[in-house]
């Protein structure tokens, strides 16, 4: 009897939708580990990984954003800019001798302005998702310009110190802050979407928004709220960069919205909308950084990195689409004969 | 006299679980216009897309111009002159009249398109049948009748013999259905066949030869138009026996619940009143595109209101979205269940629970599973769906099994008036009853229920109080004692007078 309970509870994680996508890509992110360790002994190194892990936890946290709005059937290119408008932001306001705590609260309050403009360019006013946060993608890269009129800032100095450690450099438990913060973000980001109210709302948007509306969902607050969400993700992203290096660069988050894509993508996100848990962004993204960082330690260079990532992105897309072409057949064939089967409901 | 140009023999068509067509004949002559009627679901939509190739008969017999055809295609169909004319037009509004034309079929010169050719050989066309537009004109600049009348002329470019016309004149004004008619006349002058689809009745005085008439996939009466009254037009359409038994309940209509006044929203509704007792199934019977589903959606908040008041218990309710209809208590069974009902990626759980999940919510929003679970089991249970566990996917159940996950999303809810938009279509015997005795159940707890169909059995058969809907106003009420299938029809085809008497 508790064997068969044990096999169930197995059964019912299967049974988590997008589980099996999650375990097919956990395949593939182990074998490129083991290549890679072949490749190079010194991969499996504890420093190499306390890098790796910080080299995908940026990529990770835009990840969960742009998967949350990939999730609701919408896109977010704005990531990258709302990153450089963050970097930027923080690292002005701390030249100019803010306290680096206020600066930060004043970059969240500009970050979330720009999600709020997406969520209501695509909500309210109905745009195009791909043009609405095209739009804000270049003028959140214009106010990173224009924050320090043209230049990248010069180093955020000593006063900030405790900012840096908080989002970089510091360490509790001997494991990283970078990766507690984005270990705390996935955490929360993932109960929200699988154990809350508006993970439901954001699930049922993407599935059909028309059945959502019909069913007394409020569209354009949820949107709205997921676009936030997603700037969020990215306001924290840039204040990262800003404590790695010190300083605020114009185009921090260059292309990340693509990244972040690809993450999500890669982790089984449907860009139709309605599929997709988090778990699998963090395989995406982990699959992104493992092949950035492996690659580099094998000494290839970034064009061939860039050309890998690129032909994994659509593998694993492909693979995606060519399973779900055969499933109709899979289905006909699965037709359970009609009974009532409240027991297996119940149990 | 004249030649046959269209001889169907015996055709007959079966879907699942449905005999579409059961060994229909007809024939169409050169020079006539033969009127094709029949209540919804009669079969004139299937036999017209046979004939334009897009369904494939089961067997029969159809003969063109004397000649035998087997298989028919779309594309053989309009080889061979058949064209037909839509309800929605099937144009390409960006491009112009010319163009839409020869579509596919651009006059070109080494490969470069000769618009002015093309703009010579419209007009050509346009002005043979004194249509007075400019092939150079943007196609979605102009007014539905020109539209229309601009497929009329690709149709004939193509050198369509065989015309079919579906409710050509929904949407058109007095003056313009005036030159539709004159157009026609002009095809059967030069020898065209034209089969007439309309349930505007008294139009067919003016252009109508012969009378086809259909029901429940049969053929039942071809006649000249001229020997058979409109009272015997209505009487041949209706006469659907009623086989399935109804489980009808008796009770007693309680209060007031719900009260609509003058409600307009678009040309589909327009003054509607109309009052909803506690206990009672109120049907809204009509003919397709009678405004009944828009009704439904504009008291839910689905589609906005030009003008008019809801009242909920004497109270005036502010309804502006479908939330507010939910908190008030008013709920919608939705028409079309894969478009508006279902989330058909999501599980039934999440679908389900998805408008309940202010009650099951605590108050920071972390949804109570173990709540959710009770409930998803009670309305599966109550509703008897047949599923494998509450996680499968909502696309995988049968149609009737998703309809009951979309009824019951509501059913742990309180609500007031519940209503439902065609909650039987395309589904099995069986389902259909369950769903008639979910509504007597509700009807019992004294809910206001709002019971929209195009099946007149089971409108007559389960409702308490029929209103008739006719191109968007309310045209008839009826008791269910005095209702007939006859008197429904009466009222559902009673239009507008547009053609002034000549």
């Amino acid at each position: 009897m508790s064997k068969k309970e044990k096999r169930n509870i197995l059964k019912r994680m299967l049974e988590i939708r997008g589980m099996g996508q999650v375990i097919t890509i956990s395949v593939g992110l182990i074998v490129l580990c083991i290549v890679f360790a072949f490749l190079n002994p010194m991969f499996f190194s504890s420093r190499n990984i306390g890098n790796l892990l910080r080299q995908i936890a940026p990529i990770l946290i835009i990840g969960i954003g742009q998967s949350y709005v990939l999730i609701t059937g919408n896109i977010d290119l704005s990531i990258g800019s709302v990153v450089g408008m963050s970097c930027m932001i923080s690292a002005t306001l701390m030249t100019k001798g803010i306290n680096p705590w206020v600066a930060v609260a004043i970059t969240f309050v500009c970050c979330i302005a720009i999600g709020i403009v997406n969520g209501q360019l695509v909500a309210s006013c109905k745009l195009p998702p791909f043009i609405a946060t095209l739009g804000t993608m270049t003028i959140a890269r214009g106010i990173a310009q224009i924050v320090n009129n043209n230049y990248n800032t010069d180093t955020i100095g000593n006063a900030a110190k405790g900012f840096r450690d908080f989002f970089y450099y510091g360490r509790f438990l001997n494991v990283y802050n970078t990766i507690w913060i984005t270990l705390i973000l996935w955490l929360i980001f993932n109960f929200i979407l699988s154990r809350m109210r508006t993970g439901r709302y954001i699930y049922a948007i993407g599935s059909n928004s028309e059945a959502a509306r019909l069913s007394g969902v409020n569209i354009t607050y949820v949107t709205t709220k997921v676009y936030v969400y997603s700037a969020i993700c990215s306001c924290v992203v840039g204040l990262i960069i800003c404590a790695t290096s010190g300083m605020g660069t114009m185009d921090a988050g260059n292309g990340y919205e693509l990244y972040a894509v690809a993450a999500s993508v890669i982790g089984g996100v449907s860009t139709l909308g309605g599929q997709g848990i988090l778990l699998g962004t963090v395989i995406g993204a982990s699959i992104w950084g493992v092949l950035q960082n492996g690659l580099q330690f094998a000494g290839a260079p970034v064009a061939i990195r860039n050309i890998v990532i690129g032909i994994i992105v659509i593998i694993s897309v492909l693979l995606d689409v060519i399973v779900r072409r055969d499933k109709p057949k899979i289905k006909k064939d699965n037709r359970w004969p009609i009974q009532n089967n409240n027991n297996d409901v119940k149990a | 006299m004249s030649e046959c140009i269209v001889e169907a023999k015996n055709i007959n068509k079966s879907f699942p679980g449905v005999k579409a067509l059961d060994d229909v004949s007809f024939n169409l002559k050169s020079g006539e216009v033969l009127a094709l009627l029949g209540e919804n679901g009669a079969g004139k939509s299937t036999l017209m897309k046979i004939l334009s190739g897009i369904y494939s008969r089961d067997s029969g017999e159809i003969y063109f111009f004397g000649k035998s055809v087997s298989e028919l295609s779309p594309k053989k169909a309009q080889a061979i002159g058949i064209s037909m004319i839509h309800q929605e037009l099937n144009l390409c509004p960006h491009l112009t009249v010319a163009e839409n034309i020869f579509l596919n079929r651009e006059i070109t010169h080494l490969g470069i398109v000769s618009h002015n050719e093309m703009n010579i050989k419209a007009k050509e066309i346009l002005n043979k049948l004194n249509i007075d537009i400019s092939p150079e004109t943007i196609v979605g600049d102009l007014t539905v009748s020109k539209q229309q009348m601009v497929e009329i002329a690709k149709a004939l470019s193509l050198n369509a013999k065989i015309l079919i016309m579906d409710e050509p004149t929904s949407a058109l004004t007095s003056k313009e259905i005036d030159d539709l008619f004159r157009i026609i006349n002009k095809l059967k002058s030069e020898g065209c066949g034209i089969i007439y689809i309309s349930h505007r009745l008294d139009e067919l005085q003016f252009v109508a030869d012969r009378v086809t008439i259909m029901r429940d996939g049969k053929h039942i009466i071809t006649t000249n138009f001229k020997d058979i009254t409109m009272a015997d037009i209505i009487t041949y359409m209706v006469g659907r026996e009623i086989k399935e038994k109804f489980p009808r309940i008796p009770s007693k209509r309680g209060k007031k619940i719900l009260e609509v006044v003058n409600l307009n929203a678009g040309r589909l509704i327009r003054n509607i009143n109309f009052e909803l007792y506690e206990g009672e199934i109120l049907g809204i019977a009509g003919l397709m595109g009678s405004g009944r589903t828009e009704l439904t959606r504009t008291i839910f908040g689905a589609n906005t209101k030009e003008s008019g008041d809801i009242f909920l218990n004497g109270k005036l309710i502010n309804i502006n979205k479908p939330f507010d209809a939910i908190k008030e208590g008013i709920v919608l069974v939705p028409e079309d269940r894969k478009k508006d009902g279902l989330c058909t990626k999501l599980s039934v759980r999440d679908n389900i629970s998805l408008p309940n999940l202010d009650i099951l919510c605590n108050s920071i929003g972390i949804v109570d599973r173990k709540k959710e679970k009770n409930i998803v089991n009670n309305a599966v249970k109550d509703l008897m769906i047949k599923l494998p566990n509450i996680d499968v996917e909502a696309n995988k159940l049968s149609g009737g099994n998703q309809q009951k996950v979309v009824v019951s999303k509501w059913m742990a809810r309180n609500f007031k008036v519940v209503m439902f938009d065609e909650p039987t279509r395309g589904i099995d015997v069986a389902a259909k009853v369950e769903i008639y005795n979910l509504m007597n159940e509700l009807k019992r707890q004294g809910i206001g229920v709002l019971f929209v169909s195009s099946e007149m059995p089971e409108i007559l058969g389960i409702s308490d109080r029929i209103l008739v809907m006719c191109d968007g106003r309310m045209t008839g009420e009826l008791d269910i004692k005095d209702a007939t299938q006859k008197k429904i029809l009466e009222y559902a085809t009673k239009f507008d007078n547009k053609i002034a008497v000549s």
